[in-house]
């Protein structure tokens, strides 16, 4: 070997201190979090509130691979969503039966629809400004809403569609009982969505680290120079585009497995939208790990403001301007988003990134992989 | 060979295609179903030219997508819906002058309440962000459902019949082909906005501005005109209009609810698409190709109806990606 270059000493080093780091630390006890949930918690609306957070931290990072990571806007994705839901929903349900082979065509079915979709929008849309794209998503995936209301005879309209799970998955399945805990169908669902989970966040983490990955930042950064250097922007936006939403598709069919139904409202719509683009932007744009922060702020902030509507109630009993106010979550969601747009655009984890490489651990070995 | 006598024939070739166009619904429908259908089709493509040319303006001028643009809409249909409840006594009069007159209150007030609006958002919440589309998107559509909530609050959640004065209702009877009165009124308002939009763009010191705008805002700012202020003006008018629009529509359906904005959105949307971003006749063009194409479809196949408008975007930014008229820049 002989002597190492300053360089690759510093990569080094690094790489030692990765494993011994805060954040490390942080992640794998997230990660053992989420595992040990079924057996310190085991109660339904835990188990629930766990599986909604982890879903849309995957989401949500998928958006963030269009939003921070290629810097392209789109208001299609929980459209990509649904369709998932939607497809896998209809193999199992409506129009099929409860198979292991089914559940498998549902996903295929809905990656390759999404792949088709997202091509064509970005062929359509990308070839002459970035903002057509979001013009163009917000357009067709508010058709997409229409289409699932509208056709009730083959969607279901807007009651949705309702689903059995086939046999390990199903509710009613039992495999005898582990550390005082009965391994319900519920329990098996829950543990195969968490390792798919997983298994798609390190996919995406691996992906923005590529070379792939580095040329879409460079695209979001400057893309008339990383034009002029030779890349085929178009391409890699292209590529970026399908990647996100393929992933947000797989998570739409988990969904269904989860919930066990898919209808406009749950699956499609603004709402959702709203809270995907909310949980990107508290959590951090252009951060993957901000998807977590979002998702777990927000999906507290729905789980608690009924109660706090209850205690201004219970507070201001007079005031009936307040009590509309507070009927109306989106308000304030809106207003939450004004504002983090404006004050606060870095979100949580990316101040949180900010202030670690400013303040906590000096890291030499950043300037000289960057200088 | 093909190519040198499109050059040459071009542009009929494209009026007589168009006209083909216009003319096939015919196979689906009878001919008095197919003029009451295009009546309503061009009503609603004025209808939707408000809000469309607004939106082309703002952005030709601003390089801003106003994503709030729809709420303004449903905020001009909501300030004539309260104007129409509050003069009760005019619009359910049985003369034509008190009836106009409640109609022009109604269009004053939701031009000056949103354009009020528009001041505001475009202050607020547009100016901090000029320049990078991202947080531009981020930011009005952060103020669209703002404004959305907004007018859950301050009329109620629920769907409402919009009021209609007595004189704009009902219909004549010309050689047996039904003839709405509504429509004929609401394009008659749309090609008159039109009119006057050229008017004041092509003839006048503050059109020559907000045209040199277009093409050049920083030159527009080196001559010593205020731009900013040029801005939130456009921008207000650009919220009348939608106001307008929405007005009209709102009385055209009859009907106000709170998510109207977002609904007309997509409509808008794809209208400045395919008339081309910041041209104004693009947008008249788009809008009535969009409203007509909405109307006989959803007579023949009323759930593709939205489909077949993104269709026809599709296949338009397919061949002219910069829409029909693409204008500046």
């Amino acid at each position: 070997m002989g002597e190492l270059t300053p360089v690759q000493a510093a990569r080094l080093e690094e790489r030692r201190k990765r494993f011994r780091s805060f954040p490390f630390f942080l992640k794998i006890a997230v990660l053992i979090a989420f595992l040990l949930t079924p057996f310190l918690f085991p109660s339904f609306k835990t188990v629930d509130f766990m599986l909604k957070i982890m879903i849309f931290t995957v989401l949500v990072a998928s958006f963030d691979i269009l939003l921070g990571y290629t810097g392209i806007l789109s208001f299609g994705h929980v459209m990509f969503f649904g369709i998932g839901a939607y497809s896998v929903a209809m193999l199992i349900g409506k129009y099929g039966s409860p198979t292991y082979v089914n559940l498998v065509i549902g996903f295929m079915i809905a990656m390759g629809m999404t792949s088709a979709i997202a091509l064509l929008v970005s062929f359509l849309s990308l070839r002459v400004r970035a903002i057509f794209f979001a013009m163009v998503t917000l357009a067709i995936a508010e058709f997409a809403i229409i289409l699932a209301t509208k056709l009730s005879g083959f969607t279901g309209g807007e009651d949705g569609i309702t689903v059995n799970m086939p046999g390990i998955f199903k509710v009613s399945f039992t495999a005898g009982t582990l550390l005082g805990i009965e391994i319900t169908g519920r329990i098996v669902t829950y543990y195969l969505i968490f390792l798919i989970c997983l298994a798609l966040f390190l996919l995406m983490v691996r992906f923005i680290h590529s070379p792939l990955g580095r040329v879409m930042q460079a695209i979001r950064d400057n893309e008339p120079r990383a034009e002029a250097i030779g890349y085929k922007t178009f391409a890699f936006k292209t590529s970026s585009i399908c990647f996100g939403c393929l992933v947000a598709t797989i998570l739409g069919g988990l969904y269904v497995m989860w919930v066990g139904y898919a209808n406009p409202e749950s699956v499609l719509g603004i709402p959702i939208m709203l809270d995907v683009l909310l949980m990107v932007i508290v959590g951090g744009m252009g951060t993957l790990y901000g998807g977590l922060a979002g998702a777990a702020f927000l999906k507290f902030a729905h789980t608690f403001l009924p109660d706090l509507q209850k205690v201004t109630k219970s507070l201001f009993p007079d005031a009936v301007f307040l009590h509309a106010i507070m009927e109306r979550w989106l308000l304030i969601f809106g207003i939450l988003f004004i504002l983090v747009v404006f004050f606060f655009p870095k979100g949580i984890i990316g101040t949180l990134q900010e202030y670690l490489r400013g303040t906590g651990f000096k890291k030499p070995a950043r300037s000289a992989r960057e200088g | 060979m093909a190519g040198e006598i499109l050059k040459r024939k071009g542009r009929e070739i494209v009026i007589f295609s168009a006209l083909l166009l216009g003319l096939l619904p015919l196979a689906g429908m009878d001919i008095k179903t197919y003029l009451t259908l295009t009546i309503a089709g061009f009503a609603m493509g004025m209808m939707l030219f408000l809000v469309a040319s607004g939106l082309s303006l703002i952005f030709g001028l601003m390089d801003v997508i106003n994503f709030a643009h729809g709420v303004c809409f449903a905020w001009g249909a909501y300030v004539a819906f309260s104007v129409f409840r509050y003069f009760k006594k005019l619009v359910e009069a049985e003369s034509l002058f008190q009836n106009s007159l409640v109609f022009i209150i109604a269009i004053v007030a939701a031009i000056l309440v949103v354009g009020i609006v528009g001041i505001i958002v475009e202050r607020v919440l547009i100016r901090r962000v000029y320049g990078s589309h991202l947080f531009q998107i981020l930011i009005t559509f952060g103020g669209m459902v703002v404004l959305t909530e907004l007018i859950r609050i301050l009329w109620g959640p629920n769907d409402e019949v919009m009021p209609v004065p007595v004189t704009f209702r009902g219909n004549w009877d010309i050689f047996d082909i039904i003839v709405l009165k509504y429509p004929i009124i609401a394009i008659v308002l749309g090609l008159f906005v039109f009119g006057v939009i050229q008017i004041v763009l092509k003839k006048t010191k503050v059109g020559k501005i907000v045209r040199a705008g277009v093409e050049d805002p920083v030159m527009v700012q080196a001559m010593g005109h205020n731009i900013y202020l040029l801005f939130t003006a456009v921008f207000a008018v650009g919220a009348g209009l939608a106001a307008v629009g929405g007005m009209a529509m709102a009385v055209f359906n009859l009907q106000v609810y709170p998510g109207m904005g977002d609904a007309y959105l997509i409509f808008a949307f794809i209208v400045v698409i395919i008339g081309g971003l910041g041209s104004i006749t693009g947008s008249l063009v788009g809008a009535l190709i969009v409203g007509l194409s909405y109307n006989y479809v959803a007579f023949l196949l009323p759930p593709i109806a939205v489909g077949v408008n993104i269709l026809i975007m599709v296949v338009i930014l397919l061949i002219r990606p910069t829409g029909l008229f693409p204008a500046g820049k």
